[in-house]
Order: structure tokens, then C-alpha cells, then sequence
């Protein structure tokens, strides 16, 4: 398997080269940096919840209320705020609302064993339904200055927070998952389960803690957000988790778990933000770009299948000859 | 010699007169290069279609040789769409000017501050930034305040002198001109020759069909006691209207509105939708073209008290925004009401009209 995964990700990096090449030779702005900033802004709150949501994959389970938790955050510290309470501590108490609601799927998935695809799908309708109790139909605007200007901003040289957050959170996972015990029992879980059980592994402890990172991420994404629009409404980050999920997908993390590098889904980020800019910047809106993206995203699931596929065909044909 | 004396004073006079109007009057001078992106809330919606027809109508008048682009996200992603769409935008050389039907509220203000800082015109039609930051100026359909004013009067004839109880069923709570146009609407409600019009409620469709649809049920459920379901946009006012035919309910719940009338004569025709209300959206998409290209090629600043000429639609005066504590806007108009007696007449003559400029423009 190695060997493919190696090919997957040469894959990905043909497929970036091509895009970039041609965002270069089709638009003069493509380098520049003010477009290069744009480029990761306007998708950064969801790459950084992708980061963590390969981490999840990986270890064979599905993570579907992100996008609310985002929501829910970013609505909760907007209400807190606009009743009065300092930013700063709505800002914590949302943090602390993205624990919870970790602490909350990881319970029912690591604990009581019930499926994540069920359970976190249960808080992708509660906690958005929480956050549309908390907003209802309005928009939320009118925080402080300097937290619109965290979002909106330059913090470190042309860089906004929420890029200084992406890039730490990339080296924090990719040393996680590639260079750590904790990291080798996460594939360890994801290709076998009850192997990793038997041999000891904590799996319901590793397994109770990846929700409450991503939950708890979630929640920073969620207020990133709100600073980047300097408005939240019930609606904020809505369908997000198909946007992220794809992400990781297409980076070559097999959904069934245990497959996946952290660099393929870098390069998956790097080719679905290129390619949205790209068109942007030619004026290709609309069902158009969603259309190559989704295009995008089912030869990411069928290629390595066909791959798995044509493999097991000639494995089982040698199989028979030697019988024979 | 004192009769040509005073007939060359007469001519200077007017000589004068002549030329100071003129001055006045900013006019487009054809011909130069404006590369413009005209952005709707969303794609696949009849009045952002028409509003295309008549900016292109005025792209194709004013001989730009440049490209005017319609650009638009998709329904379910409107609003990081729209800022997606703008920041880039901003980025870009080649485009000199937007012209955005905002429906992302003051979300958008950084993606069209980035706009204006690159020298772009941005302009704003149809549905304004709320605060006004970033944006050059509001093309206003209507007055909106007579928008409520026209509602309130439509409610009053539906439901007859005795009055009743109505309910609001409108497009997203971040919709800058629904969001006004409802607040006009409860100001004239407050007057006492409309103190029997009882307002029951107010629900968000988010201007797509299914959505509307399911709402405008859900308000009969509701509210048993409901007798019109007033609807402020045009995905809206369909989708109920089409919700009480399709439950036989239109003799108990009437639909009233803002509609197009090729969208609803069905409705009107039936007594679901006896009478709703609109401007011409080819218009409007005329008027925000020449406003734009005129900020565009420098030939006119954005300030309150300078008057334009738009073409076939005449001149307009830029005036502060009284529905707005920032902001410049010029108002369209006019409103038309329609029901079953003119109608049919509108739905022919913007047929002709359809077929009439679109031969010479593409």
C-alpha cells in the first residue's frame, strides 16, 4: 500500500503543478500576494477544521457536526456579547461550548460504541438547531474593533490570525499523526479495531479525545469566522462539512480509515483552493465551479477503488493459475 | 439698434442658460473602456435575469468596448459566494467596476472596501451594504418607505375595511431592502387608518421555491386566523401563492406582494394573488449601468446633489439615503400595482418589449 499512497500523492502534486501553471499563465494576479493572501482567506476556516478532520478519518470514523459546531459557536459568543457580556469571555465560553459538544459526541461513539456517522449527523441537526434558538432569523453585527480586525487584518507580516493558526496547526498534526505513539495508534485503530483492542491500545481514550480536538477547533474556526465578516447568523458555516470532508477525501484518506497522509490532504487543500481561485479570477462562478470541484471529488473516490479493484482481479487470476 | 440689442441679450441669456444645464447635467460620452462585473444575489432568478437585459441594453447603448460579466454564486452558497466573488474581483486589473445586488449584509463591507481602494466603482443596486461602507452609491428601485406604504394599501384592499391579520413571508434576514421595506411596512402600520391590519408574523423563505413554499404552509398551520400571506419578493410570492392553490385554500388565504407579472399571472388570474406590486427590473439594470460607467470613466463623483442623464430613463439627482444613516442613493421608480385588470396588458407589453431589445442587443 505505501507504494500507491507514494503514487496518490504524485498524483495530487501533477495535478496541483497543472492547475497552478495555468492559473499563472491565464491571470497576471494569481501571484500576486494580496491574491495569494485572498486564496487561503476566504476558505481558512475550513481547511483548518480539515486538518483535524483527517485525523478523524484516518482513524475509521466521520466527523459531520463540524460545520455546526462552527455555528454554534460563532452564534453563541455573538449572543453573549450583545447581552453584554465582555468579548472576551464570549469568546471562552464558546471555546468551552466546542469542548462540550466534543466531549458530548465522543462519549456516545467512544463509550457507548454507537456509529459516528449516526451520532455526529444527531449534532449536525442539534447544534445547529441550538444556534437558530440562539439567533433565530437575525444577523449579528457590531463587535469590537479589534476583533473584526483579527479577522480581517494582517497580523504577522501580510498574514491574518486565523493563517498563523492554519501553519502551526499543520506542523502540530502532521508531528501528531506521523511522529508520535498517539499517531501510530490512530492508523493502528482506523485499519483494525479490534486488533488495536487486544494489543492494548486505549482506543476509547484516543478515540474520546480526537472528537473533543475537532469540536474544540471547530469552535475556534467558528469565531475566526465571525471575525473575517464581522457578522454571524444562525446560518454561518452552514454546509461546510461537505466542503471539508471532500478535502480530505481527495487527499487520498480512505474513508474506511487507516490510509492517509497529512501531506496528501496539504496538497488536496492547495489544488481545491488554486482551482477555485483560478475561476474566480476568470469569471467561472456558480454551478459551473461547483460542478469541476464535485467532478473533482468523485475521481478522487474512484481512482484508488478502480486501483483496489484491478489489484484483488490480479491477484485472484494468479491465484487461479497457480492452482491450475 | 435696441431691438437687436435686446434680441442678442434674450439669445445670450439663454445661450447661457443652455450651457450652465449642461453643466449640470453629467452625460456619458460613449466609447470608452469600462470592463464591469454585475453581481445578483444568485444566479437562476427571472429579475436578476431582466436586470442583465438592461445593463447590457445600456453596455451595448453606450458602445463600451470593454466586457460587462454577469457573475453570480449559486443559491445555497449566496453569501460566502458573493464575498468570494468581490475579494477576488478586487483583486483583479482588468475590471474597473461592480454592481452588486448585496445579499450578504455588512458581511461583505471588507470584500468591498478592498473594492474601492483598488480604484474600483462599486455600486450597489437593488439591495444596498447596510452601513454603507465601501459602496459608491445605491441605485434604489423605489422610494422604499413608499414600498411599505404601497404593501400596507395592497393589505387594506385584500382584506377589505374591517381589516385582519396577515403574515410576512420574506427572502433572508440578511436582505438589506426586504429587511427595509418590512420596517417601512410596520411604520405605516403604527398610522390609525391601518390599525385593523394585524401582523402576525414573520418567516424567512431564503428566496428559494421549496423553502418559501414550506414556509407559507407552515404560517396556515400556525395561524388558523391568517387571511394573507404578504410577501416582499418574488421567489416568495410565487411559491405561496402557488402553496394556496395547491391546497385550495385561496378563497380563506390571499397572497400579496412584490411579483413579477410574468411569474404570477396565473396567480392573479385564479384570485389567489389578486394584487402585488413592482418596478421594472430591465430598468433598473439600465439605470445602475449608467451610473456605474459614469463613476467608472471619471466623468461624474459620487456626491450628494449631482444629476445625471440615464439614457431612455432621464436624469436622476444623487441624494443622501434616508433609509440608511450612511449612504448615497438615487431612486428609481416607479411602482406599479397590478391585478386582474391590467395585467394581462403588462405580461403582453413586456413580451414585446423582451423581443424588442433583444434583437439589437445581442
Amino acid at each position: 500500500m505505501p507504494n500507491f499512497l507514494k503514487r496518490w500523492e504524485s498524483l495530487l502534486l501533477i495535478i496541483l503543478v497543472v492547475v497552478v501553471v495555468f492559473n499563472i499563465t491565464q491571470s497576471p494576479v494569481f501571484l500576486r500576494t494580496e491574491n495569494l493572501i485572498n486564496l487561503f482567506s476566504l476558505h481558512i476556516e475550513k481547511i483548518i477544521v480539515a486538518l483535524v478532520m483527517t485525523l478523524i478519518i484516518i482513524n475509521g470514523e466521520i466527523d459531520l457536526s463540524v460545520a455546526s459546531v462552527m455555528g454554534l459557536a460563532a452564534c453563541l459568543m455573538a449572543t453573549l456579547y450583545e447581552q453584554g457580556t465582555p468579548m472576551e469571555l464570549a469568546i471562552l465560553v464558546a471555546l468551552g461550548a466546542g469542548v462540550l459538544c466534543g466531549i458530548f459526541n465522543g462519549f456516545w461513539i467512544a463509550y457507548i460504541g454507537l456509529p459516528s456517522l449516526a451520532v455526529t449527523l444527531a449534532g449536525l441537526i442539534g447544534y445547529r438547531g441550538i444556534a437558530s434558538m440562539l439567533v433565530e432569523d437575525r444577523s449579528v453585527t457590531g463587535f469590537p474593533e479589534w476583533f473584526n480586525a483579527l479577522g480581517q487584518d494582517a497580523l504577522v507580516g501580510p498574514l491574518p490570525l486565523a493563517m498563523i493558526v492554519f501553519f502551526f496547526l499543520a506542523v502540530a498534526v502532521f508531528i501528531a499523526l506521523h511522529y508520535s505513539g498517539y499517531g501510530r495508534y490512530i492508523y493502528f485503530i482506523g485499519n483494525n479495531l479490534e486488533a488495536a483492542r487486544y494489543s492494548g491500545v486505549r482506543v476509547k481514550r484516543i478515540k474520546l479525545s480526537l472528537f473533543v480536538v475537532s469540536s474544540t477547533i471547530a469552535a475556534v474556526a467558528g469565531i475566526l469566522f465571525a471575525a473575517r465578516l464581522g457578522a454571524v447568523r444562525s446560518s454561518t458555516a452552514e454546509g461546510f462539512e461537505l466542503d471539508i470532508i471532500t478535502m480530505v477525501l481527495l487527499g487520498g484518506v480512505s474513508i474506511f480509515g487507516g490510509k492517509g497522509t497529512l501531506g496528501g490532504v496539504i496538497l488536496s487543500i492547495l489544488i481545491v483552493l488554486c482551482l477555485r481561485n483560478g475561476m474566480n479570477l476568470l469569471s467561472i462562478t456558480g454551478n459551473t465551479q461547483s460542478t469541476v470541484i464535485g467532478v473533482l471529488l468523485i475521481l478522487s473516490v474512484l481512482i484508488p477503488n478502480l486501483t483496489q479493484v484491478l489489484q484483488e482481479l490480479s491477484r485472484r487470476r494468479q491465484y487461479v493459475l497457480q492452482k491450475e | 439698434m435696441k431691438k437687436l440689442f435686446v434680441g442678442l441679450l434674450v439669445l445670450t441669456l439663454i445661450l447661457a442658460m443652455g450651457a450652465a444645464s449642461a453643466q449640470d447635467v453629467v452625460v456619458a460620452e460613449p466609447g470608452q473602456e469600462v470592463n464591469m462585473i454585475l453581481l445578483p444575489k444568485f444566479l437562476g432568478i427571472a429579475v436578476f435575469d431582466e436586470a442583465n437585459q438592461g445593463a447590457q441594453e445600456a453596455h451595448a447603448e453606450l458602445e463600451n468596448p470593454g466586457t460587462l460579466e454577469f457573475l453570480g454564486p449559486t443559491a445555497e452558497n449566496s453569501v460566502a459566494g458573493q464575498i468570494e466573488i468581490v475579494t477576488t474581483a478586487a483583486s483583479r486589473d482588468d475590471i474597473d467596476a461592480i454592481m452588486i445586488s448585496n445579499n450578504a449584509g455588512d458581511q461583505l463591507v471588507p470584500a468591498v472596501e478592498a473594492a474601492s481602494e483598488a480604484g474600483q466603482a462599486v455600486v450597489t443596486w437593488d439591495s444596498p451594504i447596510p452601513s454603507g461602507a465601501g459602496e459608491a452609491l445605491f441605485i434604489a428601485q423605489v422610494d422604499f418607505d413608499e414600498t411599505g406604504r404601497v404593501m400596507a394599501e395592497m393589505a387594506r384592499s385584500i382584506l377589505g375595511e374591517d381589516g385582519g391579520s396577515f403574515a410576512i413571508l420574506s427572502a433572508s434576514p440578511d436582505a438589506a431592502n426586504q429587511n427595509a421595506w418590512i420596517a417601512a411596512l410596520l411604520e405605516v402600520l403604527e398610522e390609525p387608518e391601518y390599525e385593523n391590519l394585524v401582523l402576525l408574523d414573520t418567516v424567512y423563505g431564503n428566496d428559494q421555491t421549496e423553502e418559501s413554499y414550506n414556509q407559507a404552509l407552515a404560517l396556515v398551520d400556525q395561524y388558523p386566523e391568517m387571511e394573507l400571506i404578504m410577501a416582499p419578493t418574488s421567489v416568495g410570492i410565487t411559491a405561496a401563492a402557488k402553496a394556496m392553490q395547491d391546497e385550495g385554500l385561496c378563497d380563506t388565504v390571499k397572497v400579496s406582494g412584490l411579483g413579477l407579472p410574468s411569474e404570477m399571472i396565473e396567480f392573479t388570474l385564479n384570485g389567489c394573488a389578486p394584487e402585488f406590486a413592482l418596478w421594472s427590473f430591465v430598468d433598473l439594470g439600465y439605470v445602475t449601468y449608467y451610473a456605474t460607467y459614469l463613476l467608472a470613466t471619471g466623468a461624474m463623483e459620487a456626491e450628494e446633489g449631482v444629476t445625471f442623464e440615464a439614457g431612455r430613463m432621464g436624469e436622476y439627482t444623487i441624494e443622501a439615503d434616508p433609509t440608511r444613516e450612511e449612504g448615497l442613493r438615487i431612486v428609481m421608480g416607479p411602482f406599479s400595482v397590478y391585478n386582474i385588470d391590467n395585467i394581462e396588458e403588462a405580461v403582453g407589453g413586456a413580451m414585446e418589449e423582451m423581443e424588442a431589445t433583444a434583437t439589437p442587443g445581442s
